[in-house]
């Protein structure tokens, strides 16, 4: 526009008119400034709003000051009993050597301690595993993150467990090595070069020019010497048996909490689809399991999974009770998943559906592309919500006889060196849960930012 | 919760029921036993000086022993048992399901329980009693004048029942705060969340000697019910109650006969026919049973004697603190009530 005008006043040969210059800005009153002004605005704007603040202030300090003082300032760090930390402090500090002589118990339960870098080390893998997909440079993402997913635990399975493997095992436990061998070195080509792991092998031995049907059988053929590879080190493998009897603190937590979600978010998309079917009969079924399990509380579902289950199977059949409990949870959370996801799929416009199929696109296609990942998104807190249900909710398995991190806790006052010693570790697991917990909320949150990028002005 | 815990109890009981007409078919526990090389022994989430995990992993306790002689009794190694813990509300069907061969885990011997839940009580190895714990400062000197108070009980146990019970028949009113963490129901008393604390007298004596100023809290002198502790089999395989039972009295009556597990080798010399008999010198009392002749001198070397057994695991000089001398649980040659079937 100012372009225009100022040409037409020059085509018109009248002089230009004066233009306006506008005076710099005063300066903000330095009441309104840094940190100062910003605290005078916002906590004592008013005289309600000063009363509220110097209120909520004090709270947090009284509450701070008590806790700090119970769990550091008069905290006991050295003490071979109980009651060595009674006569030191009473109750006003905290015993935390019961605690720390704990630790190890109620991270891995009673897992054998010369065995405990196999969780560890099925730890380290999944992290490692992990790391790609916040590589920037990495673009096979989607693959990687579903290898995680889905062969992870097959190569985990065996860490944990161990003991006699047969053919079908190690050809499963070899599946998840393979995998993650092929995450890893998949991850360094696109990190160097960015050409994929397969296409980089035909890249290097110069078949580049052949045909396309040459390249894929090159690429191929290196994908089955890495599984080989994989084979051949399974079978050097030999870890000694851990019952998973002995498996417990956070591990189990971990271990029945991570199948639980991981399996939950596929199987609820499957039932919430199923039940939106037009089929009657899928769409029935995939209703009636649902209802069923989301009518009942989990505690009864794993009642009837340890308790009832074994009395229908013939005298000497045994399931593993850790079995049991994680199939209990599986099902349990895909129901509940299934409804999320269905609201999700609900909250579509019914537009979306059309332009998917205007495109031509069919009903795996659109609902793969389009319908589904918008669902997803938009379902995020709520799925996030029910993972970390799901992660409490694990403590129910205490009830069975499993000692998951709460009974361990629990199981710290009863030892009769620290007879008595319980809001201690319970103190320490309440930590626990709450960086697990608000770790998991605060990266939903982050991966909702990223993925509504798009919405926002 | 009550909710859930109601819906799980009556579970346990149709588990319980499906159980008594299954146990026709759970014949030969020793025999099972042996072929999965282990004794399953149900205990409980962790008890002081009962059933407790200590900070290496392992299990320990009087009931806990129970599990480790049955062991050594069968295999002569008392490690060869996997422990099963799992809450008061679902032990019966646990035990009923076929997952444990033996409870052991302070369960009170009660008519009900032996006759009506296909189980059969093998034995008692402590005797106990409800009672109650105030603050001194309270100045309450009898359960008498409890009438009106909130009092702090473990849920889904026979002390719930008592308590009511003591109350109806005393014409008296109280508030119960439940609870089935013994930890949380101790806070809960020593917050003043409830007036009196009650439990079975052992329990609540270990408590007490656990707490910052022991001598601030007293146990009144009321006993209000009778808690035989003992073993509990399934009804149905007769020679499995035997060898638990008749390794109880064995431990019993090696303490009478002054065998413990630091002579027990010299003790198989003895001239006295009655400690023949025991360690299987003389006579095949444990092949009756199936078990190999010298099954209690297994027992007495890895676990010990009940006195021995007592004295570790909640003897004065455990932090658990339960005076034996005069209290029912010593032998009835000194005043108490442990009697022991002769071994012969």
């Amino acid at each position: 526009m100012a372009n225009t005008s100022s040409s037409m006043a020059a085509s018109s040969g009248l002089p230009p008119a004066e233009i306006f210059k506008p005076k710099p800005a005063r300066a903000a009153p330095a009441s309104t400034l840094g940190i100062q002004g910003w605290i005078r605005q916002n906590m004592f704007s008013s005289i309600p709003s000063a009363v509220v603040t110097l209120l909520g202030l004090w709270i947090v300090y009284a509450f701070l000051d008590a806790i700090l003082t119970w769990a550091v300032g008069n905290a006991v760090w050295e003490a071979s009993n109980r009651r060595e930390c009674l006569d030191q402090v009473g109750r006003s500090g905290a015993c935390w050597p019961g605690v720390v002589a704990w630790i190890p118990n109620l991270i891995y339960g009673l897992y054998p301690k010369d065995q405990v870098w196999r969780i560890n080390l099925a730890a380290l893998v999944l992290l490692v595993w992990a790391v790609p997909l916040w590589l920037p440079r990495v673009r096979s993402k989607v693959q990687i993150g579903l290898s995680l997913v889905l062969l992870f635990p097959l190569l985990a399975s065996y860490l944990f467990l161990g003991g006699e493997k047969g053919a079908i095992w190690s050809a499963l436990i070899a599946l998840g090595l393979a995998a993650f061998l092929w995450a890893l070195l998949t991850t360094a080509t696109e990190m160097t070069t960015g050409l994929s792991f397969t296409r980089f092998v035909v890249g290097a031995l110069g078949a580049t020019g052949r045909s396309e049907e040459a390249s894929r059988r090159i690429g191929f053929a290196a994908l089955l010497l890495v599984y080989a590879v994989a084979l051949v080190a399974v079978h050097a493998m030999a870890l000694s048996l851990v019952q998973t009897r002995l498996w417990g603190g956070l591990f189990l937590t971990t271990v029945i909490s991570g199948i639980g979600i991981a399996f939950s978010l596929p199987a609820g998309i499957v039932l919430a689809l199923a039940r939106r079917s037009r089929m009657p009969l899928i769409s029935l079924l995939a209703t009636a399991f649902i209802e069923l399990f989301r009518s009942v509380p989990l505690i009864t579902i794993l009642f009837m999974f340890n308790t009832m289950l074994p009395l229908f199977l013939p005298v000497g059949v045994e399931v593993n009770q850790l079995l049991r409990a994680i199939v209990a949870v599986c099902l349990f959370a895909a129901a509940y998943m299934a409804e999320v996801v269905r609201g999700g799929l609900q909250a579509i416009p019914r537009g979306q559906y059309e332009a998917a199929s205007a495109m031509g696109l069919g009903f795996w296609q659109a609902t793969g592309l389009v319908i589904m990942p918008q669902a997803l998104k938009i379902m995020i807190p709520t799925i996030v919500g029910n993972f970390i249900g799901l992660f409490k909710d694990t403590t129910l398995v205490s009830i069975i006889g499993l000692f998951d991190l709460l009974s361990m806790a629990r199981a710290v006052g009863e030892d009769t060196r620290w007879l008595g010693l319980f809001l201690e570790p319970f103190f320490f697991v309440t930590m626990i849960y709450f960086i697990a917990c608000f770790g998991m909320s605060q990266y939903s949150l982050n991966l909702e930012q990223r993925l509504s990028a798009g919405e926002r002005r | 919760m009550p909710n859930l815990r109601k819906t799980a109890a009556l579970l346990a009981f149709a588990a319980a029921t499906i159980g008594l007409s299954m146990e026709a078919s759970a014949q030969a526990t020793l025999a099972q036993i042996k072929a999965r090389g282990a004794l399953n022994c149900q205990v409980g989430p962790s008890t002081a000086g009962f059933y407790s995990l200590g900070a290496d992993g392992s299990w320990s306790g009087m009931d806990v022993d129970i599990c480790r002689g049955l062991a050594a009794a069968i295999f002569d190694d008392p490690k060869k048992v996997q422990y099963q813990s799992v809450t008061s509300a679902v032990r019966f069907t646990a035990l009923a399901n076929g997952e444990s061969d033996v409870l052991s885990r302070t369960t009170t011997w009660t008519a009900v329980r032996d006759t009506q839940l296909g189980l059969e009580f093998a034995g008692v190895n402590f005797y106990d009693g409800q009672g109650f714990m105030v603050p001194k400062a309270s100045n309450i000197k009898s359960a008498k004048e409890l009438n009106g108070a909130t009092v702090c009980v473990l849920t889904g146990t026979t002390t719930e029942l008592n308590l009511a019970d003591y109350f109806r028949a005393n014409n008296m009113t109280f508030k119960p705060v439940t609870n089935e963490n013994i930890n949380v129901l101790v806070e809960t008393y020593l917050s003043g969340g409830c007036d009196a604390y009650t439990n079975d007298k052992s329990s609540l004596a270990s408590r007490r000697s656990s707490l910052a100023k022991p001598d601030e809290h007293i146990l009144l002198p009321e006993t209000i019910s009778k808690e035989p502790l003992g073993p509990v089999v399934r009804h149905g395989d007769a020679n499995w109650g035997d060898i638990v039972r008749w390794t109880l009295f064995g431990m019993i009556e090696a303490e009478e006969l002054g065998v413990t597990s630091a002579n027990v080798a010299e003790m198989a010399k003895s001239a006295n026919p009655n400690i023949r008999r025991l360690l299987g010198v003389e006579g095949n009392i444990g092949e009756g049973m199936g078990l190999p002749k010298d099954f209690m001198a297994r027992v007495l070397k890895h676990v010990g004697n009940y006195g021995e057994s007592y004295e570790r695991n909640v003897g004065v000089k455990t932090p658990v603190n339960i005076p034996r001398d005069g209290s029912l649980n010593a032998l009835w040659t000194k005043g108490g009530i442990l009697y022991p079937m002769p071994f012969r």
